[in-house]
């Protein structure tokens, strides 16, 4: 059996990645196990979203934020950093592992990092024995 | 005739805190390219214009543009600027004077669903522009004097901080898709994947 | 420079640090500070041996650390004089050096540094200026990008004399580039670093375009730019001819510079503001015109040399218009940048200026002076009496008077430039300024508030610009009131309190306190020395309750005609307000109180005749009044 590719979820803010090459590779160029979903700010990712994705079957959980002090709201991102890390926390306890979940702050001079960024969680997850117990099971049930 | 004095656009915005540098603009463009509304949301923002033809008292254009209304005081531009204008609280002051003479915010602001909300506050705690206040207010078909949350819509700028606090999903932005919306994509691409993947 | 160092008339001193400056025009005293070389420079004939035998390398500053020098090292081939030197924090003594220099014993490590004193009669100062370093602005990545360079890094990579031979490569894969964006204004134009313009670096910014793009015509040069700046003779034709190269100009000042990590190309974001859109576009390379900032130790040098600075670190001129190389000391000179930014043809042309100037004194024998020094009354400073003071030579803004313990104070002649602020600030009465003495000045308050002084407003006006400023109002028929009588004196520095208090004991009306706007005094700090008393005596006047607008402080330049018609015309209606039983009663009270500040004055010697004399002016006055009044 080849291994299938890990699906991963990319929750992104609009504003970063201020190199219009990075822009275009998120929006057209996306591999196809990666979903991106674009909030206007990182500030606006409800850990809801996170767990429905986790719910779904995502095997892992990218999270991609302005710096602190380069938000464009001003202080939604440091917003996001708090609810997350407490959320993060809190996915133990659900059986996932934690190291699925990363939070990347983006700096507006750097380019192309999105790329290997992505890669390398993909490599990691990939090699990871660390299975989500919650992961596919309702999917499953749902499906059959 | 000489005209009044204090009459222009400029004289107007020059007496607001923060506005007190507007005429040392070099037209230079470090703002709008420092800026990200441009390049990723709005192709007609311009900063460095629209302090030009406040310069040049264009009134109406200026308070019709798009500008003042995209600027969400991130002051990446004011930390950039040679000339330490301090660009956001112009475009504040401009959108403040069009508001007064009646004009209103093309941004799709957050609206709050009175029927739901149970005015826990969590918003009005985590909006980074103050714009939310819990109120008591009556609402119909669920009684007098509840704690509601409003939202000022001169204030907002539609970054949805609130809605992802909000535990009673009773905040949301007009424009985007809510939270049902993006979850049920969420969904259906991880169904896809998942049965392509199978197949 | 190698004509100057084989002219038999020059001295060039170099590796030497100026120390002391003592004395005044034509008899400085300059200490030397000859700094150790350890090579005996009589006995070194440039072989470079040394250097060659030298196991150590260190960067070259000359060469913008691009290139490595040894520790036994002249910075470049042409240096003048052609004599090593060893670093000695380089150095790690294995003597190499000195088996390589053999025969010629040129080396010496006991060597030390030797202090010596030289008698001078003018200096020039030309210590240029210094580069900003462009890694503070973070958003351009100098430092963190390798092929971000300045410009001074690039003036030695397009030299054949530097460390590429003159071939263009990039720092990081050094391959030659096929595009490349210069940048101006970097720090310059930039109220976050430095305000003001560099004046040369749009000129050299077309000008190593045009040089790489001779050098090389298939490489791409973009030029981001707010404004060029052209100005001088040809200036502008050189640009036309630029633009007719194929160098592209993009108006609009790049926020951000980012890179590819791979290739290490860069990415310029700007707004191009002609079009209103952003451009991204890609370079191999950056070259960041930097601005041009005074050196690091130009507070050093200031003090050393006692000479003042305009705002930025530049040294002040005697006046920008008329005496351009002229410091604000007699004797010291001003060449070049370090007065003010200039490129090389202004430079030259400031260095001839000094050098005629200096000149001037070294060919005289005796030097003209104006003759409204201060003088000390030795009986009456109390230094003379072994008390402390010393006012008068900390009011002093050319350090010309020297203070000794149990001597009266002396005034260094060839110093002092008659402002007189040491007169005004003596509480003794023990200085007085040649024609502006007490006694000449107060002779001449007596006859002006002679008659119906309560009418009266009272100008003390400064030779320069306040004065120049009531002149201009009369010259171009500026309406004011007639009620006005004034006075001159050199400064603002040298309105004495006493004559303040005297005015208002006569019985004046109003009394106008006007000299030069802060940055405009040709006394350096005689206008600050003034102001604080000013503001002094505004407060005293406060808690008298004297009716506010009676006294006034303005700062009224030569050009400000209308300023002080109008000033005047205010004062006037100040005055027109106050019932006239009321401003008599004001008068009266007051005037035991200023009779008493005043007292010392009268005290001073010349001054019973000076009231002897006003006394028979007061008196022909008034009967030529009534003659005309009849
Ligand atoms: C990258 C670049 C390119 C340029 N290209 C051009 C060009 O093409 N054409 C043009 O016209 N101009 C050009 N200029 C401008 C030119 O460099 C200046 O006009 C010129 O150097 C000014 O000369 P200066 O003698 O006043 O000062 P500097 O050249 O700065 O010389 C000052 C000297 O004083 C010495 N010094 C400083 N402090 C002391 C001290 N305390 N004691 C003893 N010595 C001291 C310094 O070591 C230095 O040798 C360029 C400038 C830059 C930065
Ligand atoms: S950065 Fe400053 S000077 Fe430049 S265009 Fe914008 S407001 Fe004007
Ligand atoms: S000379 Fe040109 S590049 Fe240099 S600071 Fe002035 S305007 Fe900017």
């Amino acid at each position: 059996m080849t291994q299938k590719k890990p699906l991963i979820v990319l929750f992104q803010c609009q504003y970063c990645l201020a190199s219009s090459l990075d822009q275009y590779w998120v929006e057209q160029e996306l591999p196809e196990n990666v979903k991106r979903v674009k909030v206007p700010c990182s500030g606006r990712i409800d850990p809801l979203y996170i767990l429905n994705a986790i719910q779904g079957g995502a095997d892992g959980i990218m999270v991609c934020g302005c710096m602190p002090e380069k938000c464009h709201y001003k202080e939604g991102n440091l917003h996001a950093r708090r609810t997350l890390n407490e959320f993060r926390n809190f996915l133990n306890t659900l059986g996932y592992p934690q190291e699925r979940f990363v939070f990347h702050w983006m700096n507006i001079d750097e380019r192309g990092v999105i790329q290997p960024l992505l890669a390398s969680f993909e490599e990691r997850l990939k090699r990871s024995k660390d299975r989500p117990r919650l992961a596919n099971r309702m999917l499953n049930q749902e499906n059959g | 005739m000489e005209h009044e004095k204090g009459s222009d656009l400029r004289d107007l915005l020059i007496v607001l805190p923060g506005c007190e540098k507007l005429d040392m603009c070099f037209s230079c463009g470090t703002c709008v390219s420092r800026c990200p509304i441009q390049q990723k949301i709005e192709p007609a923002y311009n900063p460095r214009r629209l302090l030009k033809m406040i310069a040049l008292n264009m009134q109406q254009e200026s308070f019709t543009s798009i500008t003042p209304y995209l600027c969400s005081a991130c002051d990446l531009c004011y930390s950039a600027c040679p000339q330490e204008i301090h660009i956001s609280a112009v475009l504040n002051g401009v959108k403040k004077l069009a508001m007064q003479a009646g004009f209103s915010t093309p941004l799709k602001t957050a609206r709050v669903d009175a029927l739901t909300c149970v005015g826990c506050g969590f918003c009005e705690k985590v909006c980074p522009y103050q714009a939310i206040t819990v109120k008591e207010t009556n609402v119909p078909l669920r009684g007098k004097n509840l704690l509601i949350a409003e939202v000022d819509g001169a204030k907002c700028m539609a970054c949805g901080t609130c809605s992802s606090i909000c535990r009673s999903n009773s905040i949301e932005l007009q424009d985007r898709e809510n939270s049902e919306e993006v979850v049920q994509d969420l969904w259906s691409w991880l169904e896809t994947v998942e049965m392509g993947a199978e197949k | 420079m190698v004509d100057a160092a084989r002219h038999p008339k020059i001295d060039v001193r170099t590796y030497t640090n100026v120390e002391r400056v003592e004395g005044y025009v034509g008899n400085f005293k300059v200490q030397l500070r000859e700094k150790a070389r350890h090579v005996l420079a009589d006995r070194c004939n440039g072989c470079g041996e040394c250097s060659k035998a030298c196991p150590i390398e260190v960067p070259n500053y000359f060469e913008m650390n691009l290139a490595p020098r040894k520790a036994a090292y002249v910075p470049m081939s042409q240096s003048v004089p052609l004599r090593y030197t060893i670093d000695e924090e380089a150095c790690i003594h294995c003597y190499k050096c000195v088996d390589a220099c053999g025969a010629l014993e040129a080396i010496d490590f006991s060597q030390e540094d030797k202090v010596v004193w030289e008698d001078i009669g003018s200096i020039v100062v030309a210590t240029g200026f210094n580069h900003f370093d462009p890694s503070v602005i973070p958003e351009y990545g100098y430092g963190r990008y390798p092929n971000v360079i300045t410009a001074m890094e690039m003036e030695r990579l397009n030299n054949s004399a530097g460390p590429t031979t003159g071939n263009l490569i990039r720092p990081s894969d050094q391959k030659n580039p096929q595009r490349l964006a210069i940048i101006n204004c970097v720090g310059s134009r930039d109220k976050r670093f430095n305000p003001w313009c560099s004046n040369f670096c749009c000129m050299y910014a077309i000008k190593n375009a045009v040089l790489l793009k001779q050098m090389n015509p298939e490489l791409e040069i973009s030029i981001y730019y707010m404004d060029i700046r052209t100005p001088s003779k040809g200036y502008e034709e050189f640009y036309d001819r630029a633009r007719s190269m194929g160098i592209r100009f993009i108006q609009g000042r790049p926020s951000l510079i980012t890179e590819d990590p791979q290739t290490k190309n860069l990415f310029v974001h700007s707004e191009d503001v002609v079009l209103g859109k952003i451009s991204e576009l890609e370079y191999d390379m950056v070259m960041l015109n930097q601005a041009a900032v005074p050196q690091p130790d130009v507070d050093t040098v200031s003090s050393v040399l006692n000479i003042t600075q305009s705002p930025g670190g530049w040294f002040m001129e005697y006046h920008p218009k008329l005496r351009p190389v002229d410091s604000p000391t007699d004797g010291i000179f001003l060449a070049g940048a370090c007065q003010g930014l200039k490129d090389i043809p202004s430079s030259v042309s400031s260095g001839l200026a000094t050098a005629s100037r200096a000149g001037r004194i070294l060919h005289s024998d005796e030097w003209e002076i104006e003759p409204i020094i201060a003088q000390v009354w030795e009986d009456r400073c109390v230094m003379a009496q072994g008390k402390v003071c010393g006012v008068c030579s900390r009011a002093c803004p050319y350090g010309a008077i020297v203070i000794e313990e149990g001597k009266a104070a002396s005034v260094t002649v060839a110093k002092c430039h008659g402002c007189g602020g040491c007169v005004a600030e003596c509480p003794h009465n023990a200085i007085t300024q040649m024609h502006f003495t007490d006694a000449q000045v107060l002779a001449q308050m007596r006859a002006l508030l002679a008659d119906r002084p309560e009418e009266k407003i009272f100008a003390f006006r400064c030779h320069w610009c306040s004065y120049g400023g009531a002149d201009l109002a009369g010259t171009s028929h500026f309406d004011y009131s007639a009620n006005e009588r004034g006075i001159r004196v050199m400064c603002s520095a040298r309105m004495d309190p006493d004559f303040i208090y005297e005015a208002f004991r006569l019985g004046a009306g109003a009394v106008l306190y006007s000299g030069c706007h802060p940055q405009d005094c040709h006394y350096i700090t005689g206008q600050r020395v003034g102001a604080t008393r000013a503001d002094r005596l505004q407060k005293l006047f406060e808690k008298l309750e004297m009716t506010s607008g009676r006294f006034r402080i303005e700062w009224i330049s030569a050009a400000e005609g209308d300023k002080y018609s109008r000033v005047i015309n205010e004062m006037q209606k100040v005055i027109d307000n106050i019932p006239h039983d009321q401003l008599m009663a004001e008068i009266e009270r007051l005037r035991p109180e200023m009779e008493k500040r005043a007292r010392r004055m009268y005290e001073t010697p010349g001054v019973d005749k000076a009231l002897v004399y006003s006394d028979e002016m007061v008196q022909a006055i008034t009967a030529k009044e009534v003659k005309s009044g009849a």
